[in-house]
């Protein structure tokens, strides 16, 4: 049996970890869509530089581990003078990892949506942007939502890292309580369960979003 | 008035349109027919810019179709096109899909546009099917909406790429008749097509063309009773005779 003791004893520890491990996710949530979105129209462009710097940051952030990254920015850029809370690098840490994941489901959204689509747009004077806007990204959304739903439950999941450089989140609490209590397997059932309060409405929303778009047209 | 003057294009090593000259009048219909490859799309999308040429002059109402200068974009308010998929827009209603061009590119009113949508819905024949969305209808009511979508900009050009190559052979009629109407009322029509019924009936001159070259160009009766070009002659036997 489960000793619920803890729970509500260290519950104020738990849930000031589950407040940064929420804060932390939606900073990261919001900002790795709009780089992963900027990143994919620059993956898409015939601009060369820009296509290149694109393809270069999702080839680089995507095959890179997410620890690596979070250690850069904590404690690698204060050699730069850049010193960064562990929750601020943390943060950085991991919207930058999680756009390179958008990016590539943001691009290959747009490039699935059929070719004469976009010439048909063009065709009739529409420009590229206009046409990009109104026919082809509206299409794209629709085949794009599930994978940036995967996306985000693996970013809410991911911020556990946070834990490691003293980013003062749910995991790193839940290893404050166990080394105080010397209670393990509990504490670490209570904490999957407040990570299951996050993704499990997450992936239940993305579901409805889904077939709500599936039968929109 | 569009004008080919010396144009060639080149896909990479692959030289797929040589040394084209062509002048197309206004009102007239030229019907581009030729086996697969021949480069006829091609030929047909270089007028609206959708294709590049690789050098020689193309001018479309005497501006230069590939000078970085020119608005292309101004330039294809004027050029209607229908595709051989139709390419509507699947998110939108019919009448949405007719209108999306005015509103946004002439900047008509809502209201303005929707009018002449229905205008055209109505030539075309089809309505009632104003708010349907493109995966109700029919492949050739599909194709009759593209027709009305590319006509709401008022064009002076209309660009035909083997509109119904797609359809089933039960439709292929009701969009050919669409087309025969258009053509009646001195559209300048530029189509390529295998239907060479409509060919003889509706064109006003015949390009043939092989291999990336234009090969002949003859008035309808002379070209379908007496061609004079080899490739054309195997062309018309092989396509004619079965």
């Amino acid at each position: 049996m489960l000793d619920f003791s803890i729970l509500v004893n260290y519950f104020d520890m738990f849930l000031d970890g589950f407040k940064v491990t929420i804060i932390a996710s939606l900073i990261a949530l919001v900002a790795s869509f709009f780089i992963g979105a900027i990143i994919a129209v620059m993956r898409i462009t015939s601009i060369l530089p820009l296509r290149w710097f694109g393809t270069a940051y999702v080839e680089f952030f995507r095959n890179i581990p997410l620890v690596v990254i979070a250690f850069f920015f904590y404690v690698g850029t204060p050699a730069l003078g850049l010193e960064f809370s562990g929750l601020t690098a943390g943060t950085i840490a991991l919207a930058i990892y999680t756009s390179a994941f958008i990016a590539e489901a943001i691009r290959s959204g747009i490039l699935s949506v059929p070719k004469g689509q976009m010439e048909a747009g063009r065709s009739s004077g529409l420009s590229y942007i206009q046409t990009m806007r109104m026919i082809i990204l509206p299409q794209a959304i629709k085949i794009v939502i599930p994978p940036i739903g995967n996306q985000f439950i693996n970013l809410v999941k991911n911020s556990s890292i946070l834990a490691l450089i003293a980013g003062t989140d749910l995991m790193y609490q839940a290893d404050l309580i166990s080394a105080k209590t010397y209670v393990v397997f509990d504490v670490y059932i209570f904490v999957a369960l407040f990570y299951l309060v996050l993704t499990i409405p997450l992936s239940t929303g993305v579901g409805y979003l889904e077939k709500r778009l599936a039968k929109s047209y | 008035m569009i004008a080919f003057e010396q144009v060639n294009k080149f896909y990479g090593d692959f030289h797929v349109l040589k040394d084209i000259n062509l002048t197309i009048q206004d009102g007239e219909v030229v019907v581009v027919i030729g086996p697969s490859g021949s480069g006829k799309s091609t030929l047909l999308r270089c007028i609206n810019g959708l294709e590049t040429t690789s050098d020689g002059v193309l001018k479309v109402k005497n501006i230069q179709v590939n000078e970085k200068k020119t608005d292309i974009n101004k330039l294809r308010r004027n050029i209607g096109m229908v595709f051989q998929h139709f390419n509507l827009y699947p998110h939108k209603t019919v009448l949405e899909n007719i209108t999306l061009a005015p509103i946004n590119v002439l900047k008509q009113s809502a209201e303005e546009a929707k009018k002449t949508a229905m205008y055209y819905l109505e030539k075309v024949g089809i309505p009632d099917k104003a708010s349907s969305f493109p995966s109700q209808l029919s492949g050739g009511q599909q194709q009759r909406v593209a027709i009305a979508r590319g006509l709401a900009m008022k064009p002076e050009i209309m660009l035909f790429d083997e509109p119904t190559s797609a359809l089933d052979p039960e439709m292929v009629g009701e969009v050919l008749d669409v087309m025969k109407a258009l053509a009646k009322e001195g559209m300048t029509m530029v189509v390529v097509t295998h239907e060479m019924g409509f060919a003889k009936e509706v064109g006003d001159r015949i390009v043939f063309m092989d291999q990336g070259r234009i090969l002949e160009e003859e008035m309808p009766v002379e070209f379908f009773e007496n061609p004079k070009e080899e490739r054309a002659k195997v062309f018309l036997s092989r396509i004619l005779n079965h």
